[in-house]
């Protein structure tokens, strides 16, 4: 019988607090038989908030770290003044193969920086990347999802040349084993699609990955090429990829305003929209962000998924999914493969 | 000195009342497809829940119990059922069916689905015929009535129900008369005694464990046989050894691993049952030279998952605390199950 995957949950420091996801992570031991939970946290909440749902007890276990880390708090600060806070003690827990995987909600720079400390970066790679998924107008892979990978949206302010190489190996790699897309097309995140457009370090990233064997590199993206999905993966340094994600939430919030406005406003408008609702409804249903649980953390030799803030318990579940799809099909040795020898 | 004609055997000290369907045996019949599966099953066919067997074998092992059964199966499957239990190496003394065929010939729709009318007075003239000395340890699952069936059983043993709340849950549960007279009389020729221990809920349907609370520290919800083992090993009912060839079955015939037993043991735990003292018996046990633990190989890293799970546990709550039970207040758990399944749905439709 193969070995069980377990994911380490740590439950606390999400904005809906521990129950929601020990919910989440109880959710996934009903739909998943194959999956363990190990919840990191407050014994005594999470022992409140199992109690109330269905969950396996035979599946779940409880690792008592009743401190945590707030979304405010500035993250080395936080980690140096609470060594045993649940985020640190899951990435441990994971180091010492007690777990396979971290899922969590909470702050994430915390939670990039408890995996520097605690995991080792895969030879070859330099840099961790955040790897965020984007609903875009064409569909990816085998499973047709409308959803593309950008990667790096935060870990990493300032990418090398190197590093962006990297991350698109990650990307590449990633998108293989989550998005079953055997060959996804890979661009660079630039202000032409030129291969001399941008700055030195992009123009650099573009030479080496147009030279690099077992990638499909498509060249560059522009910023309006991100909500099209022109590319399955697209490359960028943490800084500008974070402005993008941002960027990207805000128009899709400003969206939703402006339709409560025109529901708000005039008669003709509101029913239009109520014709409108099914397809909306739809829309929503297959660009819901919750069925991909999270961001991965890239390029640590251990998965750390870094779940929405504000996630509810399906995104929860599918996070702890997500996770062991990646385990089960080694990523890290995935990664390793693909990356320049 | 001139020997007795005959010796008779002592009187049991103990009697285990096993549910079969969800609590002995995997059953499914939520649908009408299922429960013609069910029906023309033969007895290699039907699945053992993980352990129930070993566990009611170890019961038994000393000889001093009776082991009865009353189930919900119509009497037409009685030689398959009692063939699967001998295929098992379970012996029982009493194995009550439900006459179905009979109720549906008197027009009795509602005693087909019914629970409390069944059980109960099943339960309470099985007690009057057994030894009133005897202690009693119940064993059913999450699927129908049966926390709320033992539990009313059990207080009206021990003389803590009125007999108005008794008629008031016949009443509700929409019991016909002849089994009310006959649940009334069986409980009066009962001797009044406090005698059920444990009630162990098999959770089939991963019911949360809270909602058995208002049932009080009696009934203890369970995932597994080796749960219940272990509780029953903390009282004195079974020793390590016992309990180690309970979870050797599991591990064996069900692909239970060190994983799933060690949450297990820490899941009693977190639910406040003091069953840390349990370790270094347990250890004991499986460190003897005996070849049905190379199943349960290698000892070191079994004792380092459980001691694990102990450690990382912060404090332990204490224990659930006695309640008492307001079965008026319960009325709904006597509920036929598509009913309960219905509401359960609906909590889940919340939750989306």
């Amino acid at each position: 019988m193969p070995r069980p995957i377990t994911i380490a949950f740590d439950v606390m420091g999400s904005d809906h607090g521990a129950a929601e996801v020990v919910k989440g992570a109880a959710r996934l031991t009903l739909e998943s038989p194959g999956i363990h939970a190990l919840l990191v946290g407050d014994g005594d909440e999470i022992r409140k908030a199992l109690e109330e749902i269905r969950h396996s007890g035979e599946r779940v276990s409880v690792h008592h770290a009743p401190v945590f880390i707030t979304m405010d708090e500035k993250p080395s600060d936080a980690l140096a003044r609470k060594p045993d806070a649940s985020i640190a003690v899951a990435t441990r827990l994971v180091r010492d193969k007690e777990a396979d995987a971290v899922v969590s909600a909470g702050n994430t720079g915390a939670g990039v920086l408890a995996c520097a400390r605690h995991f080792q970066l895969i030879p070859g790679v330099r840099r961790a990347a955040l790897a965020a998924v984007y609903p875009t107008q064409q569909e990816h892979g085998e499973k047709h999802d409308p959803f593309s990978l950008i990667l790096d949206v935060g870990a990493t302010v300032d990418a090398a040349p190197d590093d962006l190489v990297a991350f698109a190996v990650m990307g590449a790699q990633y998108s293989k084993v989550i998005s079953k897309n055997p060959n996804p097309k890979v661009a660079l995140l630039s202000n032409g699609v030129e291969p001399q457009k941008g700055p030195p370090r992009v123009v650099e990233a573009h030479q080496k990955l147009a030279a690099l064997p077992g990638i499909r590199f498509s060249g560059n993206v522009e910023g309006l090429d991100i909500p099209k999905g022109r590319a399955d993966v697209i490359v960028t340094d943490g800084f500008v990829g974070n402005v993008c994600l941002k960027m990207l939430e805000g128009v899709a919030e400003t969206v939703v305003d402006l339709a409560r406005y025109a529901y708000k406003s005039k008669l003709r408008w509101r029913a239009g929209l109520a014709m409108l609702s099914s397809g909306i409804k739809r829309l929503k249903s297959i660009t819901d962000w919750e069925q991909y649980g999270g961001a991965p953390v890239l390029g640590f030799d251990q998965l750390f998924i870094k779940a929405h803030g504000r996630s509810r318990s399906k995104a929860i579940a599918n996070a702890g999914k997500v996770a062991a799809k990646a385990v089960s099909a080694n990523l890290a040795a995935a990664i390793r493969e693909g990356l320049p020898r | 000195m001139s020997l007795p004609d005959r010796i008779d055997p002592p009187p049991p000290k103990r009697i285990y009342r096993w549910d079969l369907d969800k609590t002995y045996l995997k059953t499914d019949f939520d649908t009408l497809r299922q429960l013609v599966r069910t029906a023309l099953q033969s007895a290699d066919q039907k699945v053992t829940v993980p352990g129930a067997a070993a566990l009611i074998r170890e019961l038994r092992e000393r000889g001093d119990s009776r082991l009865c059964i009353v189930s919900g199966s119509p009497k037409q499957m009685r030689s398959v059922l009692e063939e699967k239990l001998k295929l098992d190496g379970v012996e029982w003394d009493e194995l009550i069916l439900k006459d179905n065929v009979r109720n549906v010939l008197r027009g009795r729709f509602r005693a087909l689905r019914g629970q409390v009318g069944y059980k109960l007075p099943a339960l309470l003239e099985s007690r009057a015929r057994g030894p009133a000395e005897a202690e009693e340890i119940l064993f059913g699952d999450d699927a129908e009535a049966d926390a709320f069936i033992y539990s009313l059983y059990a207080d009206l043993l021990a003389g803590r129900v009125e007999e108005s709340v008794l008629l008031k849950v016949l009443e509700h549960a929409r019991v016909y008369d002849d089994d009310r007279q006959r649940t009334l009389a069986a409980w009066k020729k009962a001797e009044r005694a406090d005698k059920v221990r444990r009630i162990f809920i098999h959770l089939d349907r991963l019911t949360p464990p809270a909602r058995f609370s208002v049932y009080g520290p009696r009934v203890i919800p369970v995932f597994n046989y080796f749960q219940a083992a272990l509780v029953l090993m903390a009282d004195g009912v079974l020793s390590a050894p016992q309990v180690v060839r309970v979870a050797v079955e599991m591990v064996q015939g069900a692909g239970y691993n060190l994983l799933t037993l060690a949450n297990s043991f820490q899941d009693m735990i977190r639910r406040g049952h003091p069953l840390q003292e349990l370790a270094h018996p347990l250890v004991e046990a499986l460190q003897a030279p005996n070849p049905i633990m190379n199943a349960m190989r290698p000892v070191p890293d079994i004792i380092a998952a459980f001691t694990k799970r102990l450690s990382v546990l912060g404090a332990p709550p204490p224990p659930p605390r006695p309640v008492q039970i307001n079965y008026l207040e319960l009325l709904d758990d006597a509920r036929p199950r598509n009913e309960k399944d219905k509401d359960l749905e609906d909590d889940e439709d919340e939750d989306e």
